[in-house]
């Protein structure tokens, strides 16, 4: 029983933080403009793709995909930001209808290039068993938890230490504030919202290297991103990495104690118990501490 | 010269009399299916089916012509009874299509309701032929699909086995059926039911390793989970003789796209890979498929081609009968008895076919073998074997 345990676990926050890097870019964009972007889990599986066509044309492992994905995704990102820019009234509340739109085009577009196959990578380097004693994952899973706590800490270190970086945070705090300050609002916004492009464009690239992919899953992706956001508490880029790794362990450890029928569910439930009991979030503004 | 041209003028006139004819006999049908959503990849390959069956339907009947009117039901239920009242609203006379359980109830529901027969071979779940409608038909059901994979599993003579299945409706049901079979043959089944949204499978697949430790892993799901399971066993290597799927799961995209993942996995498959069509309507499929879409024929694109060969020929007949407005096409669907590319098909007052039997294939070296049942394989079992 222990192994199993353990095994879980492990599986756990190895998931968590796949989840990390997946919601991080939508938790950087809610916390500057309180906008939701919908059409973040299509701009996950755009790099998802990116990494399949280089693989499968060039025979080229995914990690080649990362700048042609990075550059793809940051445009995709910046032209969301321009159509939320062109919202004149209630933004918080349009651009839910607007990105859940633009995420339904992109997922019609993948539809249309890649077909409605299921895909993911052939790399047997990336397949591979990592075992380390009684605990077994593949190399790529490792591989993008160690890139995923990079990003998160080069995330971190960049909102609280660079220029930009503050800026996004006085943005996020007071808008007119940050003006009177200097600081370009819309430019702080296309910032965050090209980091977010950065952020997807891994997480697509890490997705298509253990999982597998398919068109309709952006939107399971933007789900699961959401959910992990709210439970973090709007803006906190520690709340991320935990309300992730939570959500990971909490769903592994679901499957080995019970039944996989019930992590879904499971999720679910501690997203509407966070929020009962905590709605601001574990790390949100009232009792934040990252 | 007069004579000459007048000559002509008949026959010119003969000419256009003809071609109108045939317009005015062009019998429009509905093809219901997933072309986007979670299902757009099988539902793109059934409407492959359907489009060869109508040109090969429309080359070799003469008398009617057929088209085909095609509606997204985007993988959603209520899109899906969007997608038939569209259709009857266009004019069909019959709708063909459909895929997943969860679609085709809803979608045949208002089929009933607006008097169109709805032959489908896109869901197994049980409860939609107890509906008893007399509109609704399919060519395939769980029964086929279990005794197939309960055939395989007792020549293997194993005694213990763990199912790990999608809580989706028909892979459900299928998995409590397989599991009630094998247990009253005595074999030790343990289940294990997984959310369709799952994509991490080692917590399931460490738990059979360690705790269940069964001769077999059967999976009950779709592409993206055979993928998942397969890769998480990968990892793990549980002390297994064989993992065994069902649909989607023997055919050569998997074979091609996933080519580390497969060697000795077993799935249903109704033909082997290279196929071999020994039958005329068999050739001519093959070579219809091939002709329209450049790639050898799989199993989505053959059901899709006997569900509406079916339905065709009993809109002829009805047709021809005068019947086609006034239930004749259902009445027709039933009386069908003919040999196709799955077997003989013949329908019960439900509308299920009563012939279903499914085969089992295996991976090997790159190619898919049918290995059960004996009459009908065209290699040896490699077993035990695993892709690890």
């Amino acid at each position: 029983m222990s192994e199993l345990i353990m095994q879980a676990l492990y599986s756990g926050v190895l998931q968590g933080g796949s989840y990390a890097l997946i919601a991080l870019g939508l938790a950087l964009v809610f916390g500057t403009m309180k906008v939701i972007n919908l059409a973040h889990g299509e701009l996950v599986l755009l790099a998802a793709y990116m990494a399949y066509t280089v693989e499968s044309r060039f025979g080229l492992s995914p990690m080649f995909a990362i700048p042609v994905a990075l550059v793809l995704v940051c445009i995709c990102a910046v032209l969301v930001y321009f159509l939320i820019s062109l919202i004149r009234k209630d933004r918080e509340l349009n651009s839910l209808i607007l990105t859940y739109g633009v995420g339904i085009i992109l997922t019609n577009a993948v539809l249309l290039i890649w077909s409605a196959d299921v895909r993911s990578t052939s790399s047997a380097w990336m397949q591979d068993a990592l075992v380390f004693g009684p605990f077994y994952s593949m190399r790529s899973e490792v591989l993008f938890f160690v890139v995923s706590m990079a990003l998160m800490g080069g995330l971190w270190w960049w909102l609280s230490k660079s220029w930009y970086g503050r800026a996004v945070r006085a943005v996020s705090s007071n808008r007119d504030a940050a003006k009177l300050m200097g600081i370009n609002p819309r430019t702080t916004e296309i910032v965050s919202f090209v980091v977010a492009g950065i952020l997807a464009a891994f997480a697509g690239v890490a997705i298509f290297s253990y999982g597998v992919i398919q068109p309709a899953f952006g939107h399971a992706l933007t789900v699961k991103a959401f959910i992990i956001t709210v439970l973090a508490g709007i803006g906190s880029i520690p709340g991320v990495m935990v309300g992730a790794l939570l959500l990971g362990i909490a769903e592994a450890l679901t499957v080995t104690l019970a039944s996989s029928a019930l992590q879904e569910l499971v999720g679910m439930g501690l997203f509407l118990l966070v929020l009962f009991v905590m709605p601001n979030g574990l790390f949100g503004a009232a009792g934040r501490r990252g | 010269m007069n004579r000459i041209s007048s000559k002509i003028g008949l026959v010119a006139a003969a000419l256009s009399l003809h071609v109108g004819g045939a317009f005015a006999d062009e019998i429009l049908v509905g093809a219901e299916i997933p072309l986007t959503g979670s299902l757009a990849r099988v539902g793109a390959g059934m409407h492959e089916g359907i489009s060869v069956a109508v040109d090969v339907f429309n080359k070799t009947n003469g008398k009617h012509t057929i088209k085909i009117v095609t509606a997204d039901d985007e993988s959603a239920p209520a899109k899906a009874i969007a997608a038939v009242e569209k259709l009857a609203g266009d004019g069909v006379v019959a709708i063909t299509g459909g895929y997943g359980s969860n679609n085709i109830g809803p979608a045949s529901d208002a089929a009933n309701k607006l008097g169109l027969p709805y032959i489908t071979s896109g869901g197994v779940a049980e409860n939609l032929t107890e509906r008893g409608y007399k509109t609704f038909f399919r060519i395939n059901n769980t029964a086929g699909y279990q005794k197939a994979m309960v055939g395989l599993l007792d020549t293997m003579q194993i005694k213990s086995a763990s199912v790990v299945y999608s809580t989706k409706e028909a892979t459900a049901d299928l998995a409590k059926d397989v599991e009630k079979e094998l247990a009253a043959k005595g074999v030790a089944v343990t289940l294990h039911a997984f959310d369709p949204a799952i994509t991490d499978f080692k917590p399931i697949i460490n738990k059979v390793r360690l705790q269940d430790k069964p001769e077999v892993i059967v999976m009950v799901g779709y592409e993206n989970d055979y993928v998942g399971i397969l890769r998480a066993a990968k990892v793990l290597k549980p002390k297994v003789k064989a993992m065994v799927g069902v649909w989607s799961l023997a055919t050569p995209k998997m074979a091609s796209d996933f080519p580390d993942l497969m060697p000795s996995v077993y799935g249903t498959a109704l033909l082997p890979f290279p196929a071999e069509f020994q039958t005329e309507e068999g050739k001519r499929f093959a070579d219809t498929y091939m002709k329209l879409y450049n790639k050898a024929p799989d199993y989505l694109g053959q059901f899709g081609f006997v569900q509406s060969m079916i339905l065709f020929e009993a809109i002829a007949r009805a047709a021809d009968a005068g019947t086609l407005k006034s239930g004749g096409i259902a009445q027709e669907l039933a009386r069908t008895d003919r040999q196709t590319l799955i077997g003989r098909v013949q329908f019960s007052d439900k509308g299920d076919n009563l012939n279903f039997v499914h085969r089992m294939g295996q991976h090997q070296d790159g190619k898919i073998a049918i290995v059960w049942p004996s009459d009908a394989a065209t290699g040896k079992m490699n077993f035990p074997g695993v892709p690890w």
